[in-house]
């Protein structure tokens, strides 16, 4: 089967001139259609940028990104813009909830851009907001709620619209066990009953046990990568924690 | 680092919002300085002397523009302050003590300030000087341009600002010990809370503006009102719509906001409740700058259309009833030919007719004669004599009180009138208002003395003064549009100055008021928008929500400034006994055109500033 992400000797560099900073380097990989693959790796490694690229809301410096046949790296703005709108959904480290907006408008953003029926929206909204346990709090502001809940509240607007692709960074990094394990297994569902590409960045080995297979990254660089296979969860958690412990140095960053 | 290197240091990092809060500041106050230059010259002084009005409107609009500075800055300062909420709060996080911010922050909006005064008073200072020079030009005016440094209008200047800052250091330094820690740290998230949509406010409104509209409607001569309040008269009107406008605003704005926003089928549509949220969002500021924008409006509509209204009428007079340039009795003169468009040479008669009740005197000429005349003017309704009728002309025909000629008996015959014409043939200083056209024959048998008449018409026919002035001097029974435009306007000159002069500071304001409002919010908007464009809103529509976020805070005060203007013009109309009709519809229809230039600009700008927040990251 035809890979959906195809990654190509992608480099990112920030800054101008001496000051110049390699945050990614010959970075390249593939993602099948309907994976569910994590991205781990210490703090300062790269993975937000790289999953800012991915999720084009950045452009890498060199390199190119299929997704499907098209070449987001080269894609224009305007494009850009209607592809992240029709095909991605995205979980932020640090919310990007909008201030002026309640619980209920920011979750509902994605399908009014889309202009889907208000009944329709309305029976989405009410049904995620279910799911993540946010349906007391659709009438309040951002401000009003603490941080797991924007956590949850930003999960929400991302899947509310069924994209194609998911790209969360450190979603559960907020959540208490029981809500973090809500969220990861609705999205486990999502990929495996509508076969959503999810890709997620994470420093907890319980949140990436869930995933099939995993990225590591360290200095800009890809490092490892480990498949789940036909492990079950448990073991595969375990596998993690030793392929952390062996990485050595690094496992106080991660865990 | 002592806490004042942090502080510079910050100023450095924070240099757009400070700009943007400098520039209204200077902005500010070079107008009103500008202004208090105006008021304290001693040219248009002397020149106001005389008119009571005058005095009125200059009091009335120096209130307005204080009242408007003093607005303006306080909005900014506290957009301002509400963005180093954050700062002022991490720095009591670390311990600084509260009194130390606190004379921080005192002291950097006094600095600010006292900057700002230094040159906002330069620039005001040219400014001043520039914009008089290019209203006298415009206006053609012989007044002497000496507009010297005012040290009155510097005092006056200095300390209404000094008060306005002293003010607003004091609501800095309050700042620090008024909230807490958390308050300060949410400040910029948290909105301003929407006041609740009373219908008692509304009520209210709408009285104030019902009062505001009764008083300035009334006689100036008769009424009470003026009696009492005399010239403050003017002052309070103004503040009767200011008050009216605000409560309007505050009410049915939110109202309406509320409504919208809570109508899934509207707003959730694309960004519409994105449009509606981002207004709620700063609904206390924007009534306020709603209600500032209304003022402004109103008053550039009002003084822009009272002076466009007066030339109008002055050369409405004129055309009226100088149809010649040039008009004199005697022998032709000698006159540039290129410059003439016409010239008609005739002889005229003179008559005494019996009325009911007293007898008049008229012109008369023979038909040939109106036939060439009529004909130059463009008269379209020419008939033909018949034998024994005659035609009468009446310049200043009234139907309330004139009497309508049917009959004149000339040589003791009586001849109908066939037509009655109450419009003007000829200038009435040469000739008067009245005359009756008589076949040729009647014409030859009247026995009265004949004069020569000319009648001249030449281009450009305002800027004739050297030849209105030649003839003037070398003819008999001389008149001359050119002499009687330059009147008219010389005898208006210093109200026209005052309102031409209101009118350009005012169109300034309010296009600026509006920049730097829209551009303050634009810089708070950037994160928003960097987050609509992150999950996928497209340019298109990004645009668009922006197009209808400026554009509500352009076209609800431009309504309700046109309505304002228009009341205050029926006043002004009332006031002369002009008729403003057609001016005032013209410079209307100018002032939105501009008005939606401003709005295209500003839209631009957001935009732009929009687009590098998110593409910078
Ligand atoms: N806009 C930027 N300009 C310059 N350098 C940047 C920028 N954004 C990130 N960096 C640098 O790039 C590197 C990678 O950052 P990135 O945010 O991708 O790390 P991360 O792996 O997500 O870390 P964490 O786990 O802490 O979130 C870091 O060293 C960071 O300082
Ligand atoms: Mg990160």
């Amino acid at each position: 089967m035809e890979s959906l992400l195809l990654v190509k000797d992608v480099e990112k560099k920030y800054g101008k001139d001496a000051n110049t900073f390699k945050a990614l380097e010959h970075i390249s990989f593939e993602i099948d259609h309907g994976e569910f693959v994590g991205i781990m790796g210490p703090s300062g490694a790269g993975k937000s940028t790289l999953l800012n690229v991915l999720a084009t809301i950045d452009t890498p410096t060199t390199g190119d990104i299929y997704i499907g046949k098209d070449n987001i790296a080269k894609m224009k703005e305007e494009k850009l813009a209607d592809f992240r709108r029709d095909h991605l959904g995205f979980i932020f480290q640090d919310y990007n909830l909008l201030d002026s907006l309640t619980v209920r408008e920011n979750i509902l953003l994605p399908l009014a851009i889309a202009k889907i029926k208000p009944e329709e929206i309305a029976k989405r909204v009410d049904e995620i907001a279910g799911t993540f346990g946010i349906s007391d709090l659709l009438n309040k502001y951002p401000y009003q709620i603490s941080g797991g809940q924007k956590q949850r509240t930003a999960a929400s607007r991302a899947l509310i619209s069924n994209p194609k692709i998911i790209f969360a960074d450190e979603p559960t990094g907020a959540l208490d066990s029981k809500s973090a394990t809500d969220l990861l297994e609705s999205m486990s569902s999502l990929n495996e009953k509508h076969e959503t590409t999810i890709m997620m960045v994470t420093h907890d080995a319980y949140a990436a046990s869930f995933c099939r297979r995993i990225l590591f990254i360290k200095d800009g660089r890809l490092s490892k990568e480990i498949f789940r296979g036909s492990k079950t969860r448990k073991e595969f958690f375990q596998m993690i924690l030793d392929e952390l412990a062996q990485m050595g140095g690094d496992v106080n960053d991660v865990i | 680092m002592t806490l004042f290197e942090l502080a510079l240091k910050n100023i450095r990092r924070n240099m757009k919002s400070y700009s943007l809060y400098i520039g209204s500041t200077v902005f500010s106050i070079l107008i009103y300085f500008t202004f208090a230059t105006l008021k304290y010259s001693e040219d248009i002084s002397g020149m106001a002397e005389t008119s009571k009005q005058i005095k009125g409107i200059m009091g009335a609009s120096a209130f307005v523009l204080m009242i408007f500075v003093a607005i303006f800055i306080l909005y900014s300062n506290s957009f301002f302050m509400k963005k180093r909420k954050k700062e002022v709060a991490l720095y009591s996080l670390l311990g600084v003590r509260k009194k130390s911010i606190g004379f921080l922050l005192f002291f950097e909006n006094m600095v600010i300030g006292l900057v700002s005064l230094g040159i906002g008073v330069v620039l005001g200072f040219l400014l001043s000087r520039m914009l008089l020079t290019i209203l006298l030009k415009l206006m053609g005016l012989d007044i002497v341009a000496g507009f010297a440094f005012s040290m009155n209008a510097l005092i006056n200047t200095c300390i209404v600002f000094f008060i306005i800052f002293l003010f607003t250091s004091l609501m800095g330094h309050r700042i620090i010990y008024r909230f807490k820690l958390i308050d300060l740290f949410h400040a910029e998230k948290k909105g301003e809370n929407v006041p609740k949509a009373r219908v008692i406010t509304a009520v209210l409104g709408v009285a104030s503006l019902a009062i505001a509209y009764y008083l300035a409607l009334q006689d100036l001569t008769e009424s009470q009102v003026w009696r009492v309040f005399g010239l403050a008269t003017p002052i309070v009107i103004i503040a009767f719509t200011v008050l009216g406008s605000y409560l309007l605003f505050h009410s049915v704005l939110v109202y309406v906001l509320s409504a919208l926003k809570g109508n899934a089928r509207w707003a959730w549509k694309g960004l519409h409740m994105m449009t509606a949220s981002q207004l709620l969002y700063r609904i206390r500021g924007n009534a306020k700058t709603l209600t500032l924008i209304t003022i402004l409006s109103a008053t550039t509509i009002t003084s822009g259309g009272a002076v466009f209204g007066v030339y109008y009428n002055a050369e409405k007079n004129v055309r009226e009833y100088t149809p010649y340039t040039f008009m004199w009795e005697g022998e032709k003169q000698a006159i540039d030919t290129s410059i003439i468009e016409s010239e008609i040479t005739f002889y005229s008669k003179m008559i005494r007719v019996a009325l009911d009740k007293y007898e008049m005197e008229y012109v008369v000429i023979d038909e040939a004669t109106f036939g060439k005349l009529a004909k130059d003017l463009g008269w379209s309704d020419i008939q033909k004599l018949r034998q024994n009728e005659v035609f009468a002309i009446d310049a200043f025909f009234d139907e309330r009180w004139s009497e309508k000629l049917d009959s004149v008996t000339i040589n003791k015959v009586e001849f109908p009138v066939a037509k009655f014409y109450d419009k003007v043939l000829f200038n009435v200083e040469t000739l008067g208002g009245n005359a009756i056209v008589v076949p040729e024959q009647l014409y030859d048998e009247i026995k009265s003395d004949e004069t020569l008449i000319q009648a001249v018409k030449v281009t450009n026919y305002k800027n004739q003064s050297a030849v209105s002035d030649r003839l003037a001097a070398s003819t008999e029974n001389f008149s001359s549009a050119t002499a009687d435009y330059k009147n008219t306007i010389e005898s208006l000159g210093a109200l026209l100055f005052v309102g031409s002069f209101l009118g350009l500071v005012f169109l300034v304001a309010t296009g600026s008021i509006i920049f730097f409002k829209m551009m303050t919010e634009a810089e708070e908007d950037k994160a928003k928008y960097a987050i609509l464009h992150k999950i996928g809103v497209s340019k298109k529509d990004m645009n668009r929500t922006i197009r209808g976020q400026v554009g509500v805070i352009f076209t609800v005060p431009l309504v309700l400034g046109l309505i304002h203007g228009g009341v205050a013009l029926v006043a002004v109309s009332n006031m002369f006994m002009m008729d403003f009709l057609v001016p005032v519809v013209i410079w209307m229809l100018a002032y939105t055109m501009i008005y939606a230039m401003y709005y295209f600009a500003t839209v631009r700008s957001f935009i732009k500033t929009i687009r590098r927040g998110y593409l910078e990251g």
